[in-house]
Formats: structure tokens, C-alpha cells, sequence
């Protein structure tokens, strides 16, 4: 058997969830270069090399540890490097990012055990188990990419693949149909259309940051009138958290902002109490930060006491930013017998902060605000997966609104939006040339 | 009994699939017989009287390219010349030729009659004959036998024929010609998967009755375009023009109110029609909001008095259809000499062929052509080559050969059918092609001429053609990757017409070409780079290719790391006797599906509908075991 293609793939082979050490590994022709860029650094071949490694803006991912294995002497038979990082997802995510866009692709499922068969590092024998591996892990990530698709995210993604489609039909049709009174090339439609789709990608983009969530974590505000219960309710949420409660570096003035983690995600709170009374000029540039990560916030929490104000009409709209999402938070449901969790209206969220009742569901209803309704990574990867063809769509579609400009004609677009097609048919399923020309035919009369 | 000549392939068909078929091996050296019902109809144009278009175009170019003889007909027929697409860029930009009938045909039956080593011989066939599951002749009407190696059926839609005219309907192959029913039944009981397919034609009309000072002037491009690398414009006979009519909120009550004796939508057709080809009343039916649609009006010919207005395809009855046409402006007078008609035949499923078109079923048998699913003159005119190839190469025992989809718009089309089929007559458009930018009208030489030379397509004369050209287009890259054009060379007013910018270094002419504003004829008008000297036939030819290829470069090296990519599931083939149901891990339908397709390479198992990259993960590491 010949070798297959030589593209490097990436992948995190570490077991989901927060150990100490996460492995992301590379295998394929580029790994070494990618090294090279990650750690400025290929050390000799089974050397272990402990540095930085290094993201595109020189910013530092981690300090960790460098493993290379040339080929043929590697687990896959081909270049293998590996990168031992802090575990959890985020330093993780960001350390196979860097790998992809450094050339790398995203692994399919059993990839690494295939190419080790493939190019006769595993006998026969363990042969036997890479059919049920593939087909396990292929099933999994199915279910895992479905999960990940659902709800608004999946309605998004499909209204962009109906624009690109749309926009493929104009740009193929006066192509494939010159004859046919429907040149949108040269009357402008084209050009105008791409123009709209590019913002919807980035639209799109911007709105599943899972990225940025990932990395620089939710802010969450949790206001309220004194005594609603907030202290009680910052302390349940930061209490229950077994891991590291810490002050944001650089801001140790900063007293009322708090960073708790969410299974491995940053969660930032400001307790809004922590605003008043500031007379200290130092103390006062902290209040002013807080009030600018307040006007950023992802989502308000506005906690009130159930038992003397049910109606919760203490609610102060005008010191909090319009725009940012609130939820009403129910404190003392202990008191008034109301049912923790979130009510039919999805308005209100009832907990008893003091007994720590709800604070368990009150935290898979954030990570479900913030679009991380995964909670593995394992599901966080499929989503990955899906920003990843995004915005390789988008970056296709972006040459191909060049390539318009400049004048040289609709089929070199053509050929950029085709790639973007391609790059989303990862996420929505195939879409071959005859459902395009079944688009066509269904949008045009055609028929000469 | 059997006829005393053994021949090493038999083609039976005379139309564009067949006669390629049979004179592409012929030309290899191959003793071979073309069997028609009628010799009169050879190279007949049974639908509009046009050859080329987007996509089509492609295929003639490529026909020609291995030695083909299509497009050196159209220049002989060609009565109207143009080049789609020409404000677009090269690689979607196609020729197009209206043809007079009888000068194409005749220039088929004169390349016919000229060709070595072919035979032609009058009589139906009724049956195939078949020993040990290989082809070994065919059995005429006259139940006379003929023997050969390999066996061409190229017989369009004579299979089971039906033509429909409103609600009357008969059998028949083509207007005025008898379907070919023995055989179709023959083949019924062969293990192939029969399917019905429709197609259609307007109703013709009558020159003398047209009024053309009211209808829109289409003259053809000024220079004319040439279809054969070949050719020159000396070929062409007088060139006329076309004219343009529309329907009219008149002429579509008048369709509607004919709807209730429409064989389409009453039922009656049960075959399957092409979407980009919509009869008429399918057009008002499914565009109920358009007024009005186009009507181009094709002359048959310089000698002919009959018209052939493209766009109103119909199988309504013949009254509904006098008056439909009638409607229609310049048209008031019109007379029709023939009614508009649907047909409906038989087609073979083509995922049972393999990539030379041989079928899986019965060895030696090949089938190109509308047999296969398609339509147009041009699709099977590329099949029949390609099956003609491959059957003069099994009559010699050597192997197969197929272009690949980045090859051949011929590559493309053959694995369209034989990994996905087809839902309804398959008609080639560039969408179809990944990798359009690479395959061009104007490369089709550079694409298939050296293959075609070594299968023993191409003769000498045409060989020395491209060799020569090959050499200067070379040649004449190589100057003006050396000819370097300074900043002081330059004017404001030609920086500016070449650049739309000053130039601000020293700059190859060769990359100057590729710039957006600049072209050939601007670069090497500059005195520092002038122009390449040659009155060769092909030195237009080559200025175009040096052009292109220096404006598409990016693009194109693009898409040759794609293909570069994609050749190592290409070569990777999968045993004839592979049993699926052993790979382990496949689901039961992927099993089903690819026990039943058995396709020949990893690639093309990709390319099959349904197939994952995990289910190919899977049957390579099936095939790696089998190997141990």
C-alpha cells in the first residue's frame, strides 16, 4: 500500500476534562515546521525541550514540554510532534489552533491509529480493533457535532449556507447559462450579494466566539439591592467551586471582581455591591474598570429577595447597560417554597443561595448562556470543528470578492466560493454540483 | 451463421457516439464494423442543428484533441460561429456552431468512407450474442451473424422508443425512423437496470413564412471562432444569421388551455425529462410569473426551408401547437413542416459501467451514448470515443484507459455517471467540473494529445501540429520570462494602460501579462519586449495559451496541489472481488451500496453518494489486512 496523503493532522489525545498535563499531537510533513513555529524550537529527535510555546501575536500560550519522533520512527510512522501543555480545554484549544493555522487539520476519528496501521507500524492483530475504534469514535462525534448543532447556532449556520448557495446559483447560472437574460455577474447583484454574505459569516463568527468565551471567560454581573442575597450567592457559586478563586492579575485593588471556573471556563463575576462608598482615588479607577467590564458584560444577574419583594420590582434598569441580557434570580426560594430552576418564562431563575439549593442548576444554566452547553471536551471540539470550516469559508469567500474586484471574471470567484461550499459541507453534509444545478433550475427558467 | 469477416469491434449506431466510436478504432489499427439500420442517417442531427456550448464545447474540443471528428464537421457544417462567454474569462468560454444539417452530415459520411480499417454495413440488430458472459457479435434483422472481440451499442434512443404527440402516441427511434424493439427486449433480459428517460423537439417551420423585419438580428461572432485546432476559417461555408421571437402572454393561455391533452401532464409519459431542457408548457407551468421567454430561431441550413425555433419544445397536440407558434411575434403566418414531439426510451443504469464504459455485466460490451443516460450531440460524441478506445485497446488485450476528472471534462463526465448515475438525460455544464479552471477549451491539446498519439488516435499530421506548437508556446514563455521591462521603458500613459499604476521596479514582461488591467497584446507591443515572430498556423493558438496560462497561474497551481492530492485515492484500486460484507465496521446500507456499485479505485468509492471518509478509512484498512 502506497502512503496516503501526507496532510498534518492535530489533534488534542488526551482524555477530556482537567488533568494536570494535556497532550495536543501532530503528525505529517509539516509537524516539524510547526514546531518550529509553536516553540521556535525542533529539538533532537525523543529529546524532551521545556519552553514557551509562542501564538501568532507572540502572545504565550503555555510553558510546556516539546516531544519530535521522526519518521518512520514515531507511533504513526510519519514526523510526530508533540506538545505537553497545562491540562484544561482552554490552554488546549489554543494550542491546537495555533497548530491548524499553522497548517495542521483537525483529525478525523482514529486518524493517528489508521496511519499507524496504514504505514505498518501496528500488526494485524491490533488491526482487528481499528475498525471498531474508527466506527466507535465516528459514531461518537457524529452524536457529539448533532449536539452541537442544535438550537440557534444550527439555524444560523444553515441560514449561511442558504446565502452561499443563493450566491453560487447567480455566479454559476450566468456562467453555465450565458444565453439566458440572467447575467448577474456583470449587472452588480453578484458583487453587492458577496458583500452581504461576508458580513453574515463574520456576524456568525462574532456570535459563537466560542473562542473568545473559552479563552477569556463570561462576565457575569450580579446586581441587586443590598440584602437581596448576592454575597451569599457570589459565595455559593465561588464556594462550590473546589478549584482556584483568584483576583485578576493586575487589578489586586480590584475587590469586586472575582474569577471563578466553570468546568475549566473562566466565569469573571462583579458583584455590582462593591460599587458604592469609594472615596479612595486608587479604589475609584478600580470602580471605573468595573463599570466598563459592566457595560461588557454577557449576561446580568439581578438577584432579589423572593420572600419580601416577589414581583421583583426593586429592578433598577438605569445604573445597569441596556443591551446585555438579565436574568432575574430568586433568592430565599427556601423561604417562599417556589421551585428552584429556571420558571416556563425562562425569566426567572429561583435558588436558596444560603442553603446552596439551585447553585448546581443555576450553573449549567450559564454555560448554556454562554453557548457551552458542552461540557466536554469532546463536544467542545465538535463545535471547534465547525468554527474552524467557518472560517475557512470565510476566508475563501474573501479571496473570491477580490478576485471579483480586480476584474478578472466570475469564475475565479467561482472557484473561491466553491471552496467555501466545500469547507461548510463539513458541517451540513455534502452538497454536490447537481443539487447546485437543482438550485439553478428551480430558481431559473431555463431552456434553450 | 456467421458472417465470413472476424471483426475486433463491432459499433452498432451511426449516430455521434457511434461514428466516433468506430473511427477512433479504426484509427488505432482495429478491423472494425459500423452497423446502422439506415447509412442515409449517419452523422444525423435528430435535434436542434447546433454543436457546441458551455460545457459542451469543452467535449468537442477534447474529441478533437485525441483525433475525434467532431469538430472538424462542425467547420465543415458550420453555418454560424460564436464564442460564449467571451467577456468572461477563458476558462468558461465556449464555442458554439449552428450547423446546416446536410453539410455535417456529409462531412461525416466522406471522414466515414475515408477511414482505414472501418466497414460500414445496412441492417437493424436484433441481438447480441454472448458466450461464457462475454460479448462475441451481433445477429442482424436478416438474422445474418457477425463475430467480433468487442461490441460498441450506441443506439441513442432507439431502445424502446415511444414518440408522443398530445395524447396520441406510437414506438419509433426518431421521427420518421422505426425503435429498436427487439433489441431493447433482448437487453431487457440481460441483468442490466433498464430505466425510461424522455426528451423532445419543436415543431419546425417553414422559412418562407417567417416575417424577419420584425424579429431581433443574432449575427455570429466577427472573426469567426474555430472549432478544430486544425482548422482555419477557409473551412467554413457562407455564415448567416440567427434570429430572435418570444412567446407572449397570448401565446402561454393558449399552452394552458391545451394542458388537458398534454401526455406530460396527464400522465401518459412516464420518463423522466431534463430540468435544463423544459418543454414548453413546463416553462409556463413552473414559471407561472414570467411573461415571456426567449425563442432563438435556428436556420437548418443554407438549402433548407426549415427553422428550428430553440425554447418551445412540446409534445402538445398538433393544433394547440399551430397556434401556440402562431402567437408569436414575426410568426403569424407561420407554417409548421413537422410537429414538435416528447420520446421516450430506454437508458441502462451507468453506474453498472465501468470508467472505460465497459459494463460489469457482460465483458466486451461497451455502451456510449444516450444508452447511457445522456443527452446531446457532444456528450456522446466524447463517449463514443472514449468507448471505441477502450474496446479496439480489450480487442488487443491491453489496458484501459480513462481520463481523469482534472484531465477531461470527458473524465468528469464518465465518472459522474458511473459513481452517482443519472435522474434524468445528463447534460455536461463547467459546474460540473472542480477543476474548470484546468480544463479549458483552449488546452484540450495540451490536456490529451500526447495520450492520444500513444493509443494511436492522433495521426501524424495532427501530431507534428502540436509538437510544433508545444514547442513555441514554450519558447516563447521562455522569452518573455527573460525579457525584463523597466521602469524607464514605460510612458506615463502605457504604465498607466498596462498598470493602471507607474511601474516601480524591474518587472519579468511574463508577470506583467498576469496583471489584472495588462494583457498579450499590451506586453508585447512594448518595443523592450515585441512581438513573437510566426506565420505558423498555430502561432494565434499559442499567443492565447502563453496568455492564459500567465493569468491563471495562482489559480491554477492551486488546483494542481488539489489534484496532487487527490491522485493517491485515485491509484489505490479495489478488487474486483472484494466481499464487502467482511469489511468490518461498514454499515449495512454503505455494504449494500458499494457491493452493489463495486467501484474501481478508492476515488471513486468517495465519490459516491453516502460514502464517508471513514467508511474509506475502513476499506483501506479491509484492503491492507487482505493483502497480509
Amino acid at each position: 500500500m502506497s502512503e496516503r496523503d501526507t496532510d498534518t493532522i492535530a489533534a488534542v489525545i488526551t482524555p477530556p476534562g482537567r488533568g494536570g498535563v494535556g497532550i495536543v499531537r501532530l503528525s505529517g510533513s509539516l509537524a516539524f515546521s510547526i514546531a518550529q513555529q509553536v516553540a521556535s524550537k525542533v529539538p533532537e529527535p525523543r529529546m524532551a525541550h521545556y519552553g514557551p510555546f509562542i501564538d501568532h501575536d507572540e502572545s504565550l500560550i503555555d510553558n510546556g514540554i516539546l516531544l519530535c519522533f521522526k519518521a518512520p520512527h514515531s507511533y504513526t510512522g510519519e514526523d510526530v510532534v508533540e506538545f505537553q501543555a497545562h491540562g484544561g480545554p482552554v490552554v488546549l484549544d489554543r494550542l491546537l489552533q495555533r497548530c491548524v493555522a499553522s497548517g495542521a487539520r483537525l483529525a478525523n476519528a482514529g486518524e493517528y491509529t489508521e496511519r499507524a496501521f496504514l504505514n505498518d507500524k501496528i500488526d494485524l492483530a491490533q488491526a482487528e480493533a481499528i475498525a471498531d475504534l474508527i466506527d466507535a469514535e465516528t459514531t461518537a462525534a457524529a452524536k457529539l457535532a448533532a449536539r452541537s448543532l442544535q438550537g440557534e447556532f444550527s439555524e444560523r449556520i444553515h441560514n449561511l449556507v442558504s446565502a452561499l448557495t443563493h450566491l453560487r446559483m447567480y455566479v454559476e447560472a450566468a456562467i453555465d447559462f450565458p444565453e439566458e437574460e440572467i447575467d448577474f455577474l456583470s449587472d452588480g447583484k453578484v458583487a453587492g450579494d458577496v458583500e452581504l454574505l461576508i458580513e453574515q459569516v463574520e456576524t456568525l463568527l462574532a456570535a459563537a466566539n466560542v473562542g473568545r468565551v473559552m479563552r477569556d471567560g463570561m462576565t457575569l454581573v450580579i446586581a441587586g439591592r443590598p440584602n437581596a442575597g448576592k454575597s451569599s450567592l457570589l459565595n455559593a457559586l465561588v464556594g462550590n467551586e473546589s478549584a482556584i478563586v483568584t483576583d485578576i492579575p493586575g487589578t489586586t485593588r480590584d475587590v469586586v471582581k472575582e474569577q471563578i471556573q466553570l468546568d475549566g471556563m473562566p466565569l469573571h463575576l462583579i458583584d455590582t455591591a462593591g460599587l458604592r462608598d469609594s472615596s479612595d482615588v486608587v479604589e475609584q479607577i478600580g470602580i471605573q474598570r468595573a463599570h466598563d467590564a459592566i457595560a461588557q458584560a454577557d449576561r446580568i444577574l439581578w438577584v432579589y429577595d423572593g420572600d419580601a419583594d416577589p414581583e421583583h420590582r426593586s429592578f433598577e434598569e438605569s445604573n445597569l447597560p441596556p443591551h446585555v441580557p438579565v436574568t432575574f434570580l430568586h433568592n430565599k426560594a427556601d423561604k417562599t417554597g417556589r421551585k428552584i430552576g429556571l420558571d416556563a418564562n425562562k425569566k426567572v431563575f429561583a435558588v436558596s443561595a444560603k442553603q446552596g439549593e439551585g447553585i448546581v442548576e443555576l450553573k449549567a444554566y450559564l454555560r448554556q448562556t454562554m453557548g457551552l452547553e458542552q461540557t466536554t471536551q469532546g463536544e467542545f471540539l465538535a463545535r471547534r470543528r465547525h468554527i474552524d470550516a467557518i472560517e475557512r469559508a470565510l476566508e475563501h469567500i474573501r479571496t473570491g470578492k477580490a478576485a471579483l474586484h480586480e476584474g478578472l471574471a466570475g469564475e475565479l470567484m467561482a472557484e473561491d466560493l466553491r471552496h467555501a461550499q466545500l469547507a461548510l459541507s463539513e458541517i451540513t453534509g455534502e452538497f454536490s454540483a447537481d443539487d447546485l444545478l437543482g438550485e439553478i433550475f428551480a430558481g431559473f427558467c431555463i431552456g434553450k | 451463421m456467421f458472417h465470413a469477416d472476424h471483426y475486433a469491434v463491432i459499433v452498432v449506431g451511426g449516430g455521434h457516439a457511434g461514428t466516433e466510436a468506430a473511427l477512433a478504432s479504426a484509427r488505432m489499427g482495429q478491423k472494425t464494423l459500423l452497423l446502422s439500420h439506415n447509412i442515409d442517417t449517419l452523422g444525423a442531427m435528430s435535434c436542434n442543428p447546433a454543436i457546441g456550448g458551455i460545457g459542451k464545447g469543452h467535449l468537442v474540443r477534447e474529441v478533437d484533441a485525441l483525433g475525434g471528428l467532431m469538430a472538424k464537421a462542425a467547420d465543415r457544417g458550420g453555418i454560424q460561429f460564436r464564442t460564449l462567454n467571451s467577456r468572461k474569462g477563458p476558462a468558461v468560454r465556449a464555442t458554439r456552431a449552428q450547423a446546416d444539417r446536410a453539410l455535417y452530415k456529409a462531412a461525416v459520411r466522406a471522414a466515414l468512407e475515408e477511414q482505414e480499417n472501418l466497414d460500414l454495413f445496412q441492417q437493424a440488430v436484433d441481438d447480441l450474442i454472448v458466450e461464457n458472459g462475454r460479448a462475441v457479435g451481433v445477429t442482424t434483422q436478416m438474422g445474418l451473424k457477425f463475430r467480433a472481440d468487442t461490441v460498441v451499442l450506441t443506439v441513442g434512443t432507439f431502445l424502446g422508443g415511444r414518440i408522443h404527440i398530445g395524447l396520441e402516441n406510437y414506438q419509433g427511434g426518431r421521427a420518421g425512423d422505426p425503435p429498436a424493439n427487439a433489441l431493447s427486449l433482448r437487453l431487457r433480459e440481460q441483468p442490466f437496470t433498464v430505466e425510461r428517460l424522455k426528451t423532445g423537439t419543436p415543431p419546425r417551420i417553414d422559412k418562407r413564412s417567417v416575417n424577419f423585419s420584425v424579429l431581433e438580428e443574432q449575427p455570429g461572432d466577427n472573426p469567426e471562432p474555430v472549432f478544430s485546432f486544425m482548422a482555419d476559417r477557409s473551412w467554413h461555408p457562407q455564415q448567416i444569421p440567427c434570429h430572435i421571437t418570444r412567446t407572449n402572454q397570448q401565446t402561454h393561455d393558449i399552452i394552458r388551455g391545451g394542458m388537458d391533452r398534454s401526455p406530460m401532464y396527464t400522465g401518459v409519459i412516464e420518463g423522466v425529462g431534463p430540468r435544463y431542457c423544459p418543454s414548453i408548457e413546463d416553462k409556463v407551468v413552473r414559471f407561472a410569473d414570467k411573461d415571456s421567454h426567449q425563442i432563438f430561431i435556428e436556420p437548418e441550413g443554407l438549402t433548407s426551408n426549415e427553422l428550428y425555433p430553440n425554447g418551445i419544445s412540446t409534445s402538445l397536440p398538433f393544433d394547440v401547437q399551430w397556434e401556440l407558434v402562431r402567437s408569436m411575434k414575426g410568426f403569424e403566418q407561420a407554417r409548421i413542416t413537422r410537429p414538435g414531439y416528447a420520446i421516450e426510451y430506454d437508458f441502462f443504469d451507468p453506474r453498472e459501467l465501468k470508467s472505460s464504459l465497459e459494463t460489469k455485466h457482460i465483458e466486451a460490451l461497451f455502451f456510449a451514448g444516450q444508452i447511457n443516460g445522456t443527452t446531446g450531440y457532444e456528450e456522446a460524441a466524447a463517449q463514443g470515443l472514449l468507448a471505441g478506445t477502450n474496446a479496439a485497446l480489450k480487442a488487443q488485450n491491453k489496458e484501459a484507459w480513462c481520463p481523469r476528472r482534472d484531465e477531461a471534462y470527458l473524465g468528469v463526465l464518465v465518472d459522474d455517471l458511473i459513481t452517482r448515475g443519472t435522474q434524468e438525460p445528463y447534460r455536461m455544464f463547467t459546474s460540473r467540473a472542480e477543476y474548470r479552471l484546468m480544463l479549458r477549451e483552449d488546452n484540450a491539446d495540451l490536456r490529451l494529445t500526447e495520450k492520444g498519439r500513444e493509443l494511436g488516435l492522433v495521426d501524424d499530421k495532427q501530431w507534428q501540429f502540436f509538437e510544433e506548437k508545444r514547442e513555441a508556446i514554450a519558447k516563447e514563455q521562455q522569452r518573455l520570462k527573460e525579457t525584463f521591462v523597466r521602469p524607464n521603458d514605460l510612458s506615463i500613459e502605457q504604465a498607466h494602460e498596462l498598470l493602471g499604476d507607474e511601474l516601480r521596479k524591474e518587472t519579468r514582461a511574463i508577470e506583467l501579462i498576469a496583471r489584472p488591467k495588462s494583457d498579450y497584446a499590451k506586453v508585447t507591443s512594448l518595443a523592450v519586449v515585441g512581438p513573437m515572430h510566426s506565420d505558423k498556423p498555430w502561432a494565434e493558438q499559442v499567443r492565447e495559451q502563453v496568455e492564459i496560462q500567465a493569468k491563471y497561474s495562482g489559480y491554477i497551481n492551486r488546483q494542481v496541489a488539489e489534484v496532487e492530492k487527490s491522485k493517491t485515492a485515485e491509484a489505490v484500486s479495489l478488487p474486483e472481488d472484494i466481499d464487502y460484507a467482511l469489511v468490518k465496521g461498514l454499515s449495512a446500507e454503505l455494504t449494500e451500496k458499494l457491493a452493489r456499485l463495486r467501484p474501481q479505485t478508492i476515488g471513486q468509492a468517495g465519490r459516491i453518494p453516502g460514502i464517508t471518509p471513514a467508511a474509506l478509512s475502513l476499506l483501506l484498512i479491509h484492503l491492507k489486512k487482505r493483502s497480509a
